[in-house]
């Protein structure tokens, strides 16, 4: 805080206000289209679906900002036929599984790799880095025949599995690191008492690494929310995703639909933003896991 | 804590062994699919093992050289333009007042929308007839006007890296401000006194100092962009014609729409090489500036 405090007197206009304006008009300037044109990069495609999901069908095509809004769009992608309503339920059960799954593995190990001494400690944690590189279309080719051969396509479960090929590795590092941090004496002293291991995850390292936790699993949340390979290869009516939800939207039978696409895509963005923002004091460390410290 | 040798075991295996069936499996299975011949849609097992022929068959596959070609031209664009951005809002946003801290915020936000999503919003925007991107580029550069943006080969790939540049640079552009936030203020001041501009001082003194953390981001936005899938789906579909169709979208069209298996993950497997030549680098990279 006090590096705000400081940084901000330096902007503060003291005495002679006007002379200082002058002085630094240039600047003033160049700032100003600095963060306008910032804001109108990032923001622009946001505000575009944003607002066109609260438009008719009219004012979709046309690039009226000011319009009367209605929830028209939302009511029809939630009404059947073809309601999004279980898409979204699927999506809400793939990701929250994929995080409930996760998290306890990628804890245990991550604390293993952090406070013991492994045999191969660097050569096992170089794998786990590794399997990122792993392109995800060479993951699905086997699973799409395995899961094919025990008719387990189309299946919600097959896509939690495949899902923790890329949420493991990245949970493991990012908690790992988190794990690193924490101090190791109150550990200590609650073996002294006689925690025994599951005790001491329980009672003392699972509180300590909450902030971790939750980073790892909005991280891992966000990530399996928004997947879409592994969802168009596995699945194909019962176990869809939003995300898939969004190419039936996009495709209709004249054609595309936009403040129908739009609604759809309000849904599946604007939860990921609230989430995205609920972290965003770990937001960097995030996908760089190995790669800081 | 020490004693413990076979518990502390206990606490890695679920993680590796789960890590284990979702990743080396089917990195070996594919492998020995590549070998194999097997059309998916005429019979339900692998066929007989053929050698190398399905990579030979890759190697004077017009296609396949096409999407080596649209693989590497993306990569590389969307990359340079990706780094290059971010650097710049980086050192606009570098320094810690309000109005920074808002907008550092508002950085978050492109990383967190569905890839596919950000596709189909672009294919929306770009419209001729009503987007908003094309009604702006028009009235800015009236010679653009007749472009079909999509349509045309060369504007479909630009804006498929554009696509990827908007999601991305906002994000590495946090990890940059967080690597000039640890520049020693006296370095900065020094360069002043002895009379560096401000273009100067990002030239010589900011760059140089983050350049570890530039080159290790430029190494994982490549691995990412070699990855990119989502939106060739949403936004080109491939085309017009061939002409965003990336290493990987070929390998999903020979799998899953021609089923072709044996011959997809050969094709996979090439993509895996070069993956491992871009992992090699950014690991070695990481044992020698990251730590």
């Amino acid at each position: 805080m006090s590096q705000v405090n400081a940084m901000s007197t330096a902007y503060r206009p003291a005495p002679g206000m006007v002379s200082w304006i002058m002085k630094n008009a240039s600047t003033l300037f160049g700032k100003s289209i600095g963060y306008c044109l910032l804001t109108f990069i990032i923001f622009l495609p946001i505000f575009w679906v944003g607002t066109t999901a609260f438009k008719n069908s009219v004012d979709a095509y046309s690039l009226n900002v000011f319009f009367k809004p209605t929830l028209d769009n939302f009511i029809d992608i939630f009404s059947e036929p073809g309601s999004f309503f279980p898409l979204l339920k699927n999506s809400i059960i793939v990701a929250s599984s994929t995080v409930l799954v996760t998290i306890p593995l990628a804890l245990l190990c991550a604390y293993g790799f952090s406070r013991f001494h492994i045999l191969g400690e660097k050569t096992l944690l170089i794998w786990v880095l590794s399997t990122q590189f792993i392109p995800p279309v060479v993951i699905v080719i086997p699973f799409y025949t395995f899961f094919r051969s025990i008719r387990m396509l189309d299946s919600l479960t097959g896509l939690v599995i495949i899902n923790l090929s890329f949420s493991l590795p990245f949970a493991i590092w990012l908690l790992k690191g988190f794990v690193d941090g924490l101090p190791r004496a109150t550990e200590e002293a609650a073996v002294i008492d006689g925690c025994n291991l599951f005790q001491l995850l329980r009672h003392v390292v699972l509180p300590l690494s909450m902030p971790g936790i939750i980073t790892a699993a909005v991280f891992t949340f966000i990530q399996s929310w928004n997947e879409f390979l592994f969802a168009l290869i596995l699945t194909n009516t019962k176990a869809t995703t939003m995300t898939i939800g969004l190419i039936g939207a996009a495709t209709g039978q004249e054609g595309v639909q936009w403040e129908i696409l739009s609604a759809a895509g309000f849904v599946v963005m604007v939860p990921m933003f609230v989430l995205a923002y609920s972290i965003r004091e770990y937001f960097v460390q995030g996908l760089t896991m190995g790669s800081e410290k | 804590m020490q004693s413990k040798s076979v518990t502390k075991y206990i606490l890695l295996l679920p993680a590796l062994l789960v890590l284990a069936a979702t990743t080396i499996y089917p990195f070996f299975s594919a492998l020995i699919l590549s070998f194999r011949y097997w059309r998916m849609n005429k019979s339900p097992v692998p066929g007989k093992f053929v050698g190398f022929d399905n990579y030979l068959r890759a190697f004077s596959d017009p296609n396949f050289w096409n999407s080596m070609v649209v693989t590497l031209r993306f990569t590389l664009i969307s990359v340079l333009l990706t780094i290059l951005l971010a650097l710049v809002m980086a050192i606009f946003l570098r320094q810690n007042n309000r109005a920074n801290y808002f907008f550092r915020t508002l950085l978050i936000l492109p990383f967190a929308m569905a890839p596919v999503l950000k596709g189909y919003t672009w294919k929306f925007m770009l419209n001729d007839f009503y987007g908003i991107y094309d009604f702006i580029i028009d009235h800015l550069l009236p010679f653009a006007a007749d472009i079909n943006w999509l349509g045309d080969p060369f504007w479909a790939q630009f804006w498929l890296a554009m696509t990827e540049v908007w999601g991305w640079a906002p994000y590495i552009a946090l990890v940059f401000i967080g690597a000039l936030s640890v520049i020693p203020q006296e370095t900065l001041d020094a360069a002043e006194i002895d009379g560096c501009n401000n273009w100067q001082k990002i030239r010589h003194v900011m760059i140089p100092q983050i350049m570890p953390v530039i080159l290790i981001m430029t190494l994982l936005k490549t691995i990412y962009s070699l990855k990119m899938f989502d939106a060739v789906v949403s936004l080109t579909g491939g085309g017009p014609g061939r002409a965003t169709e990336t290493l990987n979208y070929f390998v999903y069209k020979t799998g899953f729409r021609f089923f072709d298996m044996g011959y997809a993950s050969a094709l996979a497997w090439i993509l895996v090489f070069i993956f491992f030549i871009f992992a090699m680098l950014y690991e070695r990279t990481l044992m020698r500036e990251g730590r």
